[in-house]
């Protein structure tokens, strides 16, 4: 909200300096987003035309002699029309410094001009919200006051922030009240006393509905729609509020000053002055004051007349009754609305205006009497007659008090101010407060507070007026507890043995696209996973959550010609048909160049699974993975492997498909291992097995097999085969090629072979070798010669 | 002359020829495996000295005594001097490698580094700190139904603090989450008090993006319950944090603010690292001296009553802070988007 300090000054004393103002205000919970300091203007007074004449040498210029107090009058020459005699306007004299320029003496077409009559822009006031040409200021205004002085237009303006629980305070009075309680000065209140003068039918007002709680109606007459006084226009303007004329602006000037808003009617458009507060009819319409024509929903809640809707509640008025220079009586609603109804409408109606963001958090009852009485009090000064006041529904009522124990204070702050201190501060902010036995307090909030319901929240009222500086830093001694962290330690892990290795952790965006998609569908592929979409996108680009992490580490590697390392740890999500699901996955991936393997063999996807087994033999404790090939949609057919662990996936690798790599305008071939971090099983403790002390021996066996038995196959085979010597089988070269016949190949094994209870001889080898060979006979595979 | 003393002189005479040979030998001899060679040629079994014992046989009786002392005698001499030479050998090999003199400024190899982002080095410090202090770290779901991501939290359908969250929505009841704080309602749901954890996790919200903006972003929830909880212990850990973080020197400050779940609520100011504090033009905290972490506030008493913990007995606080605010200022980043772009510079500077 934009505070003028000038304005606020007016209710509370305050530092003259605005930046103490903010510190103030934020130290209280309205922290100040911005100060807007105000252009230094001098040597600007108010100057009454006592004479004013066509320019002799000038068509268009006139010349005045202006009454600027003491001394001699001015003269000066103007090019402005809207200037006549006995005006009284803002001079800038010799010597004035504005914002654009400072005054000299000067001629003007022979006449010497000892000044310049200035514009709402040379008091550095939005020139388009005031009159066009000179502006004018009222006549009790005594020539030779400093205009800057007199309005404090030197005064900064504060951008405030207010919390959506604080609607009491979106307003002058409401943060005047709060600065006024911190610093123990006094509030003072606007004048709200006017004199009951007419006795013109009453105003009724039938509430059928249980979302307005209050309305306040009252008539006013013998009203002449002018411009406000300058006071008025020039505060209305520093906060940002376009001043209109006299009666739109008293509203929105209350609305500012008091936090309640109101509407004015045209008394004359309104049938037998009777106001119906009701949901709206199914095909009712209403044309609200900005001229747009609302289809009107049976949720939102209007004001109507006898005939026609008047308005919707809280938000905006409607133009039938709408306020114009011919009004002549009005009709001031001051009323309460249910907040969540309000702030329906206000997202159905795709409008939100100054009434409804007040409206919206839930008003005060007690605001609408406030209102009321303000608007009436400025009214009247205008010289409008004021009919008796009728209020409908409930009246604003004390809350039952509040039990505070007053440890709870300490228990919740750490600390305690002292009773006397307690009780003080909450007298400030207007809470009644009557000791409750030894140990409690009753705590009465004032009537302008909903936000306060329970001890906590008077606690913290507390901790505010006393300062929340006065929180004392100490440490707790946690107690041991039982939750685990396995979770968060597993990435840490991942993070850690991936970056060893070499990769880079990138971090990329979870909403995407679909640009996935259709690289995809480029490559002729489906999608792996139905994507999960996102309702309401910021922009097509943020429509789909990530389906898997691969694609964004292709996108990585697509965009540089070298070869990159890299790892992301993050959430995905699918669509299962039913609902979104969502995992934890882990991708690490490599772009590499082209190697010179044969098309049996790929020494990247080798080092692919060296590096898994590390990672996962770091997660899992554990090194008995097995492989199985696999075929996945966007991975190589030839050069898949789902890794497993006691038969279970833990992970997926594999070479990205080379019509996906194209399709992503990637030069390099590029590998991946993915895995769900939750399917990966815990760490299992390895126990330590002491080695056999005999020396070992190996036997070295080249065989030859059919093309399609996997090395793992031969290797488990011999193993099982030699259950009581053999501790260990290696694969360690694979051949293909005329040295062997069509469809076979030759893998080279190691063999080694130890006795726990003694040192194997070469015949106890040999033999155990000769008993592996017959049993790998079975799988076809026989010994190379 | 006595036979037997001719031949005595005979074996010197053989000994001192051989010993001269020795010498000449050993001194030639240009490393340990020449050395060695000498050695067996001598002293191995089937050596020169070898044959002069057994040449001892044929002496009378009583001259073998004598004769014996005699080669003994040079074989000791001889094996001193072949232990000299040794270890003069030795040395000057060593000398040799010794006096090996390298550039060590020329520049290592890639060594293929691999890098940690810098999003996750700041919530592994801050993680770790409250590891330190008996925090057991939890981790969520992003896509959260309403409940936990609003109602349970004390902002039911309607209240107007839920325009503060304007969220990514899946379903009309499933939301990507625009804060962590669903994890306090999960951690309470699942744990009875005491409770002390922290949750770093990914959140949404339906922001425009800008350098100080994304619609992606890293909270670090902490939620602490138990019977003494209280806002000092908020203000110590949370000091002792931005210490580990930027320096011994931050003091953080509390500021009054609402958040639905929290009563009373603070937003939470550290000195800036950048000024120390000192304000004026500074860009990292814009001449406050001050940067703001995140809210905080103690735990409402409606949403541990929910939780069933009854109010009286226990409290709690919690707060959320931002670790991209964290790493910004950490690491002295000009603009957020940075974290999510993975330059490899940018990588590289920050690993």
């Amino acid at each position: 909200m934009r505070v003028p300090l000038a304005w606020l000054r007016e209710y509370v004393e305050l530092p003259a300096e605005p930046h103490r103002v903010a510190e103030m205000l934020a130290a209280i919970g309205f922290p100040v987003d911005a100060i807007e300091e105000r252009p230094v203007i001098t040597g600007v007074l108010a100057g009454r035309i006592e004479e004013l004449e066509k320019h002799p040498n000038a068509d268009k210029l006139q010349v005045g002699r202006i009454n600027v107090g003491n001394g001699a009058p001015l003269t000066i020459a103007t090019a402005a029309t809207n200037v006549a005699q006995g005006q009284t306007i803002g001079v800038a004299t010799i010597g004035a410094r504005l914002p654009q320029m400072t005054i000299e003496p000067r001629k003007m077409r022979g006449i010497e001009s000892q000044g310049m009559m200035i514009s709402a822009d040379e008091l550095a006031l939005p020139g388009d919200w005031f009159e066009n040409g000179i502006m004018q200021f009222d006549g009790d205004l005594a020539p030779g006051s400093d205009l800057i002085e007199y309005f404090r237009l030197g005064d900064a303006v504060l951008d405030v922030d207010i919390t959506t629980n604080r609607v009491d305070a979106m307003s002058m009075i409401g943060l005047a009240r709060e600065l006024a309680a911190y610093q123990g000065a006094i509030l003072r209140m606007p004048p709200l006393d006017y004199a009951v003068t007419g006795d013109g039918p009453q105003p009724i007002v039938s509430i059928e509905t249980a979302d307005c709680r209050r309305f306040a109606a009252q008539r006013f007459s013998e009203l002449t729609v002018r411009g406000s006084p300058a006071w008025m226009r020039i505060r209305l303007a520093l906060a940002g509020q376009r001043p209109i004329n006299n009666l739109v602006d008293i509203s929105n000037y209350v609305m500012l000053e008091t936090g309640q808003p109101l509407h004015f009617y045209d008394d004359d458009r309104i049938v037998n002055h009777h106001l119906i507060v009701r949901d709206a009819r199914p095909g009712e319409r209403l044309t609200t004051l900005d001229g747009e024509e609302h289809e009107l929903d049976p949720d939102d809640l209007v004001i109507a007349g006898e005939r026609e809707v008047e308005g919707l509640a809280g938000l905006k008025g409607g133009r039938n009754s709408e306020v114009t220079d011919a009004t002549r009586a009005i009709l001031l609603e001051s009323a309460n609305f249910s907040g969540p109804r309000v702030r329906r409408m206000s997202a159905r109606a795709g409008l939100r205006t100054e009434a409804s963001t007040r409206h919206e958090k839930g008003l005060p009852l007690f605001l609408t009497g406030l209102g009321q009485q303000r608007a009436a009090h400025l009214l009247s000064a205008g010289g409008a007659i004021a009919h008796p006041v009728h209020a409908f529904g409930e009246s604003p009522q004390p809350m039952d008090p509040i039990p505070l124990r007053i440890d709870d204070i300490r228990r919740l702050l750490g600390y305690a101010p002292s009773n006397t201190e307690t009780i003080e501060l909450l007298d400030r902010l207007g809470f009644a407060v009557t000791p409750h036995g030894e140990r409690e307090l009753l705590v009465t909030p004032p009537l302008w507070r909903r936000d306060v319901g329970a001890a906590a929240d008077v606690i913290e009222e507390i901790a505010r007026m006393a300062g929340y500086d006065r929180i004392e830093a100490v440490l707790p001694a946690v107690e041991p507890n039982v939750i685990e962290s396995m979770a968060y330690e597993r990435e840490t892990d991942v993070a850690h043995t991936l970056c060893g290795l070499g990769y880079h952790e990138i971090t990329t965006v979870a909403l995407t696209g679909a640009q996935i998609g259709e690289r995809f569908a480029r490559a002729g592929l489906p999608l792996p996973h139905t994507p999960v979409e996102v309702m309401n996108p910021l922009s097509e680009e943020q429509r789909y959550l990530r389906f898997a992490l691969e694609p964004a580490c292709i996108e990585y590697f697509s965009r540089r010609h070298s070869p990159a390392r890299v790892f992301e740890i993050g959430h995905t999500f699918y669509h299962d048909g039913r609902e979104p699901r969502e995992r934890s996955m882990m991708t690490f991936a490599f772009s590499a160049q082209r190697g010179a393997d044969p098309a049996w063999r790929d020494s990247h996807f080798l080092r692919l699974k060296g590096d898994a087994e590390i990672l996962m033999h770091r997660l899992t404790g554990r090194r008995d993975f097995s492989y199985a090939p696999a075929e996945l949609s966007g991975a190589h057919p030839g050069k898949t492997a789902i890794m497993l662990l006691d038969g279970r996936e833990i992970a997926r690798l594999f070479q990205i498909d080379p019509r996906l790599q194209a399709a992503f305008d990637a030069a390099l071939p590029m590998y991946a291992c993915s895995a769900d971090l939750q399917a990966i099983p815990p760490y299992a403790w390895p126990s330590y097995q002491a080695r056999p002390k005999y020396p070992s021996t190996y036997r070295d066996l080249a065989l030859v097999c059919d093309i399609q038995l996997p090395a793992a196959r031969i290797e488990r085979a011999i193993a099982a085969s030699l259950p009581a010597l053999c501790t260990g089988v290696h694969t360690f070269d694979e051949y293909r090629g005329p040295q062997v016949p069509e469809g076979k190949k030759s893998v080279a094994v190691r063999v080694t072979l130890q006795r726990p209870d003694a040192t194997i001889t070469d015949q106890e080898a040999d033999a155990a070798v000769q008993h592996a060979l017959a049993e790998l006979r079975e799988l076809g595979a026989t010994l190379r010669t | 002359m006595l036979p037997g003393a001719f031949v005595m002189t005979e074996l010197d005479n053989q000994l001192t020829e051989l010993r001269a040979r020795f010498s000449y030998e050993i001194e030639e001899a240009g490393d340990e495996q020449a050395l060695e060679a000498v050695r067996v040629l001598f002293l191995g079994r089937s050596g020169y000295i070898t044959a002069l014992r057994r040449s001892i046989g044929q002496l009378p009786a009583q001259e073998r005594p004598a004769a014996g002392r005699v080669i003994n005698q040079a074989v000791e001499a001889m094996q001193a001097q072949l232990l000299q030479r040794e270890r003069t050998l030795s040395a000057r090999a060593f000398q040799e490698e010794l006096n090996h003199r390298i550039d060590v400024t020329m520049p290592a190899p890639d060594p293929g580094e691999g890098s940690i982002h810098p999003t996750r080095r700041i919530i592994e410090t801050v993680c770790r700190y409250f590891s330190s202090h008996g925090f057991a770290v939890v981790l969520g779901p992003e896509i959260e139904p309403e409940y936990y991501n609003f109602d349970a939290l004390n902002i039911p359908a309607d209240h107007p603090a839920r325009e503060g969250f304007d969220s990514f929505w899946i379903t009309p009841q499933l939301l990507l989450r625009p804060h962590t704080s669903p994890m306090q309602i999960r951690t309470m749901e699942q744990h009875r008090p005491p409770i002390a954890v922290v949750v770093p996790g990914r959140c949404y919200r339906r922001d425009a993006v800008d350098a100080r903006h994304h619609f992606q972003f890293t909270q670090i929830e902490g939620l602490y319950v138990a019977r003494d909880a209280h806002m000092g212990h908020l203000k110590g850990l949370l000091t002792g944090m931005c210490r580990e973080l930027f320096g011994a020197q931050q003091q953080v400050r509390f500021r009054p603010s609402f958040f639905p779940f929290t009563e009373p609520s603070a937003e939470v100011d550290t000195t800036c690292p950048l000024c120390s504090g000192a304000g004026g033009t500074c860009r990292m905290c814009g001449g406050s001296g001050w940067i703001e972490l995140g809210g905080s506030g103690m735990v409402h008493p409606n949403v541990l009553a929910k939780m069933e913990y009854d109010p009286q007995v226990y409290s709690g606080w919690a707060f959320g802070l931002g670790a991209e605010r964290l790493a910004i200022v950490r690491y002295d980043i000009d603009d957020i988007r940075r974290l999510y772009e993975n330059d490899p510079d940018f990588l590289q500077q920050l690993a």
